[in-house]
């Protein structure tokens, strides 16, 4: 059942509790667009690609993975006698226990993120909101946090699709505010996360401390980062001329400067290598990395993660 | 040395002081600069740090921008005082500049003129002048005619130099002397440039010479050459018996240094009537006669050109604008005449039978004669002219202009006195005092008349004794209400003039003067004279349509429209409404030997005084300083704006 089914229900359907503000981040357009978007994930991944994950833990599952020795306190049931009949071991049955994936949103709601007319904010709550759908569609477990220089909101991990419009209220409700910290909110996460999974930060990295710090803390903790670095092409080319006093949005940190052309290009210049630095990092560290221009719209660049696959195994 | 005349020096320095302060003072303080957000400052960091390495070129730039509008203000200050120097502290010049528009700056000698010439060179006067001086332009040509108001705006006087344009006349020196004298009284360092060709003659007028007292007089020469041949009489008259022939007299000049070849062309009414081909030698003046000419009935022209390559002139030599050249002013190269048209004139002849009066009337064929008995008076019809022979009633209406001969009776405008005799053999009665000057007594001998029986008459106080003998008058002439009249006191069969010549010329002169037909001298007005051409004398206004079509309204006074002509061609001029419709043309030359002279005059004098060259009027230099300064002050405003805006200075 799709999205737009629910909305065919009437004043009780599901679309009759979403506000304002989703009607306008997360309209019918938007949401026609899930749908199409869960439908393409389904015909990309079908086949040994299902929605659910398998995992090496063994466990109860009936499709055979390997073989142990037995150690005390495993199940006798496990034993493979005819294994012990041939080598006079005794071996223990591995089987692949199917579970189902745990996916992370760790949305950057600092201020950074809602600088100018708060662009990048719209596009990465719109970029969640589509991989939490495909997601869902793929019965996995979804959990999305919103952090600054703390986990500053949580919603509780959910699944299936119908809880679509959960994230969207979710989502709809955050603000931009308080500055970047990700290695201290990520730690956070971490620590109350002990379900590993997948974890998509969507960010536009803006950290004083180090982006690099926050991804490490994920990598260290065995979580699997996914990397949607948010970009905007004002960031790269503000419109500044003359004497200015400029200021860090989040820190409130101030320079003076006189802008110029040559200023601005080297400006530009200085962006651009930033980026690079994280591809590079990200590269270096097989930590999957996107670059979410708020030029590129939202489904584009949904697809062109299926494409490069990685997001759903 | 710089002097101030603007706000004075002292002040200057202490406003000057204190803006220099205040300049200062805002530049050493902090500027203010915009707070302005940005997402991430860190990368700002990154290349101010770079920026930082540079930060004592930075200062220069800086400092360069103070000094910079340290400059700007000392150059206002500078431009406040209205710095001069020393020889520039004079006041400044009121200048005058005639500028000669007579028919001899036509000449082309130099190119395309010497006008053009001449406005060429004034041009660089006008645009050196001085930002104190004042200057009105002039044209100079039989009148003066001020182009400008008395400015130092360069626009202005460059406009009026545009709107000089050459005329064909006489240039009047004496006149345009007096305008500028008089323009220039009471001023400051007055002076009168005058450009011209030189041809100018004596600064002289009937109210004495002209007095230039301390007025500089400078004089800018223009013209190179002096090759030219001119007509320089061209006159026209019928045949007085016989009014369908006329004679022209024509005569051309050669006023230059070289002999010339010229061709002599006379048109009549467009087509060709004689062609002459002339050896002119330099200085030589050359009558021609052309008697017993028909043919044209209206216009006449003639034209001098030049001989090409020994043919025959153009095929069509009197189209309009054909054989020019030849000379270096072409102005003076043709002539104009026209002849009055004819028409038949209305004669009422109330006699009992005069075969004198009947004879003479024949002589004429362009008179429709009636002859009527006294009793038979008026006849039927509107005539010109009545003849009363010896008869006088009351003019009936439509009669015309009467001639009385040999009058009696009271109905007459005039007094008929006593009878005379010629009884005295030391004085035979006849005409002792003629008015010779008459129009009626034209080619007439009357002195030589006898009379023996005459009677006297008295004229109005108004009227005119145009011949009288010693005992009184005996021809008079006058106007009275709507009419004209002639009376001669004498029967004709008691003199000796009917067979005399005189006698028919006498009566056909009558006739003429009545009908206003001239059978003289056809001769056109001079350009560069007021005209006095004549127009209905109930009118205040006629329309004068001049040689190249353009109408203009002029006034009539006294039976004369007034008009002070400047070009030479055919003229018409129109009067009335369509029921009382009034049109006449008439011809308008220049035949000025003076202008025709057109040797160009390198110096000038007047009176005592001799005009110097032109000077202190240098292109690009003017006396003020302040404006330089000011101009400074604006290029340098311009340069900051743009390497500001280009973040060269800061």
């Amino acid at each position: 059942m799709g999205l737009l089914d629910f909305f065919s229900r009437g004043p009780k359907s599901l679309r009759g509790r979403t506000t304002a503000a989703d009607d306008e981040l997360f309209d019918d357009e938007f949401q026609r667009k899930l749908d199409y978007l869960a439908m393409v994930s389904k015909r990309v991944f079908s086949g040994a690609m299902r929605a659910e994950r398998r995992t090496r833990k063994t466990g109860s599952g009936v499709e055979f993975a390997d073989h142990r020795d037995y150690a005390a306190g495993d199940d006798i049931r496990a034993i493979d006698w005819s294994a012990y009949s041939r080598f006079q071991r005794l071996l223990i049955r591995l089987y692949e226990e199917e579970e189902d994936l745990s996916i992370y949103f760790i949305l950057d709601s600092s201020s950074s993120m809602g600088f100018g007319d708060g662009e990048k904010q719209r596009h990465a709550k719109r970029i969640c909101a589509a991989l939490a759908y495909v997601a869902l569609a793929n019965l996995d477990r979804v959990t999305i946090v919103s952090a600054t220089d703390e986990l500053s909101g949580r919603m509780p991990e959910t699944r299936g699709k119908a809880r679509i419009f959960r994230i969207f209220r979710f989502l709809s409700g955050l603000k931009s505010e308080g500055h970047t910290d990700l290695e201290d909110s990520l730690k956070t996460f971490v620590a109350q996360h002990k379900r590993k999974g997948l974890a998509v930060l969507i960010s536009d990295l803006y950290d004083a401390k180090g982006f690099e710090k926050g991804i490490n803390v994920l990598r260290y903790n065995k979580f699997e980062p996914f990397v949607l670095h948010v970009t905007d092409p004002n960031d790269r080319s503000p419109e500044l001329r003359g004497d200015v006093r400029v200021y860090d949005c989040e820190s409130g940190e101030e320079r003076e400067v006189t802008v110029t052309q040559k200023i601005l290009e080297r400006y530009a210049k200085a962006y651009d290598g930033y980026v690079e630095q994280v591809k590079r990092f990200c590269t270096k560290k097989q930590v999957a990395y996107y670059e979410a221009s708020v030029d590129v719209p939202f489904d584009e660049l949904i697809l062109r993660v299926f494409r490069r696959g990685g997001f759903l195994r | 040395m710089l002097h101030f005349v603007g706000v004075p020096l002292q002040t200057l320095l202490a406003v000057g002081g204190a803006a220099a302060a205040l300049v200062v003072t805002l530049y050493i303080l902090k500027l203010k600069r915009r707070p302005v957000p940005v997402p991430f400052s860190r990368l700002w960091e990154r290349i101010l740090r770079d920026k930082e390495a540079t930060s004592l070129f930075s200062q220069l730039k800086r400092l360069l921008s103070l000094l910079l509008q340290l400059a700007l203000l000392a150059l206002l200050l500078l431009a406040l005082g209205d710095p001069r120097t020393a020889q520039n502290l004079v006041e400044g010049r009121n200048v005058v500049v005639l500028v000669d528009a007579s028919a001899s700056m036509q000449a082309t000698d130099v190119s395309p003129t010497r006008l053009d010439e001449g406005k060429r060179q004034l041009t660089d006067v006008v645009r050196g002048l001085g930002g104190s001086d004042r200057m009105i332009i002039a044209q100079m040509d039989a009148a003066v005619t001020p182009l400008s108001t008395l400015t130092n705006e360069v626009s202005e006087l460059e406009g009026a130099l545009a709107a000089i344009k050459p005329s064909e006349t006489r240039a009047d020196f004496p006149r345009a002397l007096r305008f500028a004298t008089d323009t220039l009284r009471g001023l400051p360092n007055p002076e009168i440039i005058v450009v011209s060709d030189g041809a100018l003659g004596q600064a002289v007028d009937p109210l004495g010479a002209v007095d230039l007292a301390d007025t500089k007089l400078s004089f800018i020469s223009v013209g190179e050459g002096s090759k030219n041949a001119a007509i320089t009489g061209f006159s026209v008259r019928r045949y007085p018996l016989d009014k369908s022939r006329y004679e022209v007299m024509l005569e051309v000049t050669n006023t230059g240094k070289e002999d010339l070849d010229l061709d002599l062309v006379l048109c009549g009414d467009g087509s060709l009537t004689d062609t002459t081909r002339l050896r002119l030698k330099a200085g030589e003046r050359l009558p021609r006669f052309y008697p017993n000419l028909s043919g044209a009935s209206r216009t006449l022209e003639a034209k001098l050109a030049g001989v090409v390559s020994g043919s025959d002139p153009a095929p069509d030599p009197c189209k309009p604008g054909a054989l020019v050249g030849g000379d270096d002013l072409p102005a003076d190269d043709v002539a104009y005449a026209l002849l009055p048209e004819r028409r038949r004139s209305r004669i009422q002849v109330v006699t009992t039978g005069n075969m004198y009066l009947e004879a003479a009337l024949l002589l004429d064929e362009y008179l429709d004669v009636t002859m009527v008995s006294p009793k038979r008076y008026p006849a039927d019809g509107k005539f010109d002219v009545t003849i009363f022979d010896g008869v006088a009633p009351p003019p009936a209406p439509g009669s015309g202009h009467i001639f009385y001969l040999n009058p009696s009776g009271k109905d007459v405008p005039f007094t008929v006195d006593k009878e005379i005799l010629d009884d005295n053999p030391n004085a035979p009665l006849g005409f002792d005092e003629l008015d010779e000057k008459h129009p009626i007594l034209r080619y007439t001998e009357l002195s030589g008349a006898h009379v023996w029986r005459a009677h006297l008459l008295k004229p109005e106080k108004e009227d005119k004794v145009v011949g009288a003998s010693v005992r009184g008058p005996m021809l008079i002439a006058g106007r009275r209400a709507g009419y004209k009249f002639v009376a001669l006191g004498i029967d004709l069969r008691d003199t000796d003039l009917p067979v005399m010549i005189s006698w028919p010329l006498l009566l056909l002169n009558v006739i003429n003067d009545f009908v206003e037909e001239d059978t003289g001298y056809i001769s056109s007005f001079a350009t560069g004279t007021v005209w006095r051409i004549p127009a209905p004398s109930q009118l205040e206004t006629a329309t004068l349509v001049d040689p190249s079509g353009v109408e203009r309204t002029v006034p009539v006074q006294d039976g004369r429209a007034v008009y002070l002509g400047q070009r030479s061609g055919i003229y018409t001029v129109r009067a009335g409404t369509d029921a009382d419709k009034y049109e006449t043309m008439f011809a308008a030359n220049l035949v000025d030997p003076q202008e025709s002279r057109i040797e160009p005059q390198k110096e000038l004098a007047v009176g005592e005084t001799k005009a110097g060259e032109v000077s202190g009027f240098t292109v690009g230099v003017r006396r003020e300083i302040w404006a330089y300064l000011l101009f400074a002050v604006i290029a340098i405003s311009v340069i900051e704006w743009l390497t500001y805006h280009r973040r060269v200075t800061v």
